[in-house]
């Protein structure tokens, strides 16, 4: 995993706001993607995550605010900026009809040869649409509607990654695939990044985000409430704790452990929450006494994410419904 | 040609095909009365004694001769019959260009490309100019087959330049319907607008004869940019092409300047 902070700006964003009459759907998002990171953009349905993507890429226009991809305004060059990227959208729609090779020759006939310095960026290639069909194992021909959800992903994945694009905006690109397909398609991430490539994920599953992402951006009801590195994220995640204690023990003994979330104490089995960075005093305070039996797990980013981010009831009660739908 | 009107027009090389054959099969039709309405008077002699409201409502106010091809071929056809397929196709085609894509959400696709949304409406313009252009031919050579073989002729290129106003007239409502389609973003609205126009154009045109104050409108109604100087005798009527190309060139560029403003839904 590469760590471009410092490099160049693919995506930069200043007071980016977009709304529909009265209803914000997006407000005052400032966002910095640099060149060869991906850069996991986290939140619940309905947040604003396909908006900031749509506005990226020209096809919605800001009300206040803009957004520069590689250098170029989302709005006014929009067409300059297709040359580069590569879009999967979170809902997509296809030509039944045509087969996934017709897609490909169609789209790839509008891209045309775009690229000044002679390279093939752009271009249609058959071979390289063939190689990415084979590793994602998607037949090129059967027509677009007779697909399934899963291979219809695959085709939208292709499409986007026909032309070597630069930048990645993915809009939830995983959903539908079987795990064995998202593995595959994750590594391709990574090696788009390791050429130099840059991703943004959309995503409102934290386990497909924490495999490839070097920050992490969460939005919630429309605005940026938190710009994370997956560290700093993970140095956070919460560990759930169990430990069986043979003599008597009150909570009281762990007031002074700092960030314990969810402390319960029931016939003598101690539970709780710990970040990373607690846990050596809650072992310290543990060791005090005659311990029968210990288990500790980490409780993933998913629980980190609700405990720190998320408002408690409803945005937790909606989003574990979406996570387990993922 | 240009990738998008490509397949713009193999998307719709079924349907065009079997309307070149409706076509055909409409002037055999036609081929077959012709006969019987030519040396009957009985028919001349009824549209004789029809009001003159309802003989300019029906027949758009031409002198409806039936014993003459012209005269039979104009009101059997041109005045209604024609008009009404043309412009089912291209108000179909206008409307679907922009907002078809969109309502079926795959503008996205093609907006995500580097193609300008600028180069969408035109090449989308060009698609609906040669399909129309398909119909026109199928029209033409319908008349030119069945005008001899049935003896029902007026001529290659009286034929011709009847055809050309008949689908001028078909572009201007086409194009009516492709700058509302890129507008709104709306199929159903790209299509209820130019009928309801359409219908309005045409009554314009058939009861100006009898209501004073439409002849001075009139001009204004495409459908007398298509028949007012009747092509079939007279042929091409180039100041009423030119007034119904600029129409086109303007609601064309309205279409570019609207979608070119305005958010594409997803």
């Amino acid at each position: 995993m590469t760590t471009g902070t410092t490099g160049e700006v693919v995506i930069q964003t200043a007071g980016l706001s977009k709304s529909y009459g009265r209803t914000s759907a997006l407000v005052d998002v400032d966002l910095e993607v640099h060149r060869g990171e991906v850069f996991g953009y986290l939140g619940p349905n309905g947040a604003g995550k396909t908006t900031t993507l749509r506005l990226l890429l020209g096809l919605l226009r800001p009300t206040r605010g803009q957004a520069r991809v590689l250098g170029l305004d989302s709005w006014r060059q929009a067409p300059a900026i297709h040359a580069r990227v590569g879009y999967v959208p979170g809902d997509p729609a296809l030509y039944d009809k045509l087969t996934g090779r017709a897609l490909t020759r169609y789209l790839g006939s509008l891209r045309g040869c775009y690229d000044g310095d002679g390279s093939l960026r752009g271009c249609y290639d058959g071979a390289h649409v063939a190689a990415l069909a084979q590793r994602l194992d998607l037949d090129l021909d059967r027509p677009a509607g007779t697909l399934s959800k899963g291979n219809r992903q695959k085709l939208i994945l292709v499409l986007a990654m026909m032309h070597r694009p630069e930048l990645l905006l993915l809009d939830e690109p995983t959903s539908g695939l079987d795990p064995l397909v998202q593995v595959e398609f994750l590594a391709m991430m990574r090696e788009h990044v390791a050429e130099g490539g840059s991703v943004l994920l959309s995503s409102h599953v934290l386990d497909e985000v924490q495999r490839v992402a070097d920050r992490v951006g969460i939005i919630r009801a429309g605005r940026l409430v938190a710009i994370e590195r997956l560290e700093t994220l993970r140095a956070r995640s919460l560990h759930r704790l169990r430990a069986h204690l043979a003599d008597g023990v009150s909570l009281s003994e762990f007031a002074e452990v700092p960030d314990l979330h969810d402390l319960r104490l029931r016939d003598g089995v101690l539970t709780c929450s710990a970040p990373q960075s607690s846990l050596d005093a809650l072992v310290k305070r543990l060791a005090a006494h005659e311990v029968l039996d210990l288990a500790c797990e980490e409780a993933g980013l998913e629980e980190t994410f609700l405990t720190y981010y998320g408002a408690p009831t409803e945005a937790g009660a909606s989003y574990a419904g979406q996570a387990e739908d993922a | 040609m240009p990738s998008v009107t490509l397949k713009t027009i193999r998307d719709q090389r079924r349907s065009l095909a079997l309307w070149a054959v409706s076509i055909l099969g409409l002037l055999a039709t036609y081929g077959a009365m012709w006969p019987t309405v030519r040396d009957n008077t009985s028919y001349a002699d009824l549209i004789k004694q029809m009001p003159e409201s309802m003989r300019s409502l029906f027949i758009a106010g031409a002198a409806g001769d039936l014993s003459t091809p012209q005269g039979f071929l104009y009101v059997e056809l041109l005045s209604f019959m024609a008009p009404m397929l043309v412009l089912v196709y291209t108000i179909g085609a206008g409307a679907s260009a922009v907002a078809g894509e969109e309502e079926r959400r795959t503008l996205d696709l093609l907006l995500s490309t580097p193609v300008t949304r600028t180069r969408v409406v035109l090449e989308k313009f060009a698609a609906m100019v040669v399909g129309t252009a398909v119909l026109g031919l199928a029209f033409w050579a319908s008349l030119v087959i069945v005008g001899v073989a049935a003896n029902m002729s007026v001529g290659a290129g009286m034929a011709a330049a009847t055809v050309v106003h008949l689908g001028m007239l078909g572009l201007v409502f086409g194009s009516l319907a492709l700058a509302l389609g890129a507008i709104t973003g709306r199929v159903g609205v790209a299509r209820a607008v130019p009928v309801a126009l359409a219908v309005l154009s045409y009554l314009v045109n058939a009861l100006a004869e009898m209501v004073g104050w439409l002849a001075r409108v009139r001009p204004v109604s495409p459908f007398y940019q298509y028949a007012g100087h009747d092509p079939i005798r007279h042929g091409l009527y180039w100041p009423s092409l030119a007034v119904a190309a600029l129409t086109c060139a303007v609601l064309v560029a309205l279409a570019v300047a609207g979608l070119r403003r305005r958010d594409v839904s997803g």
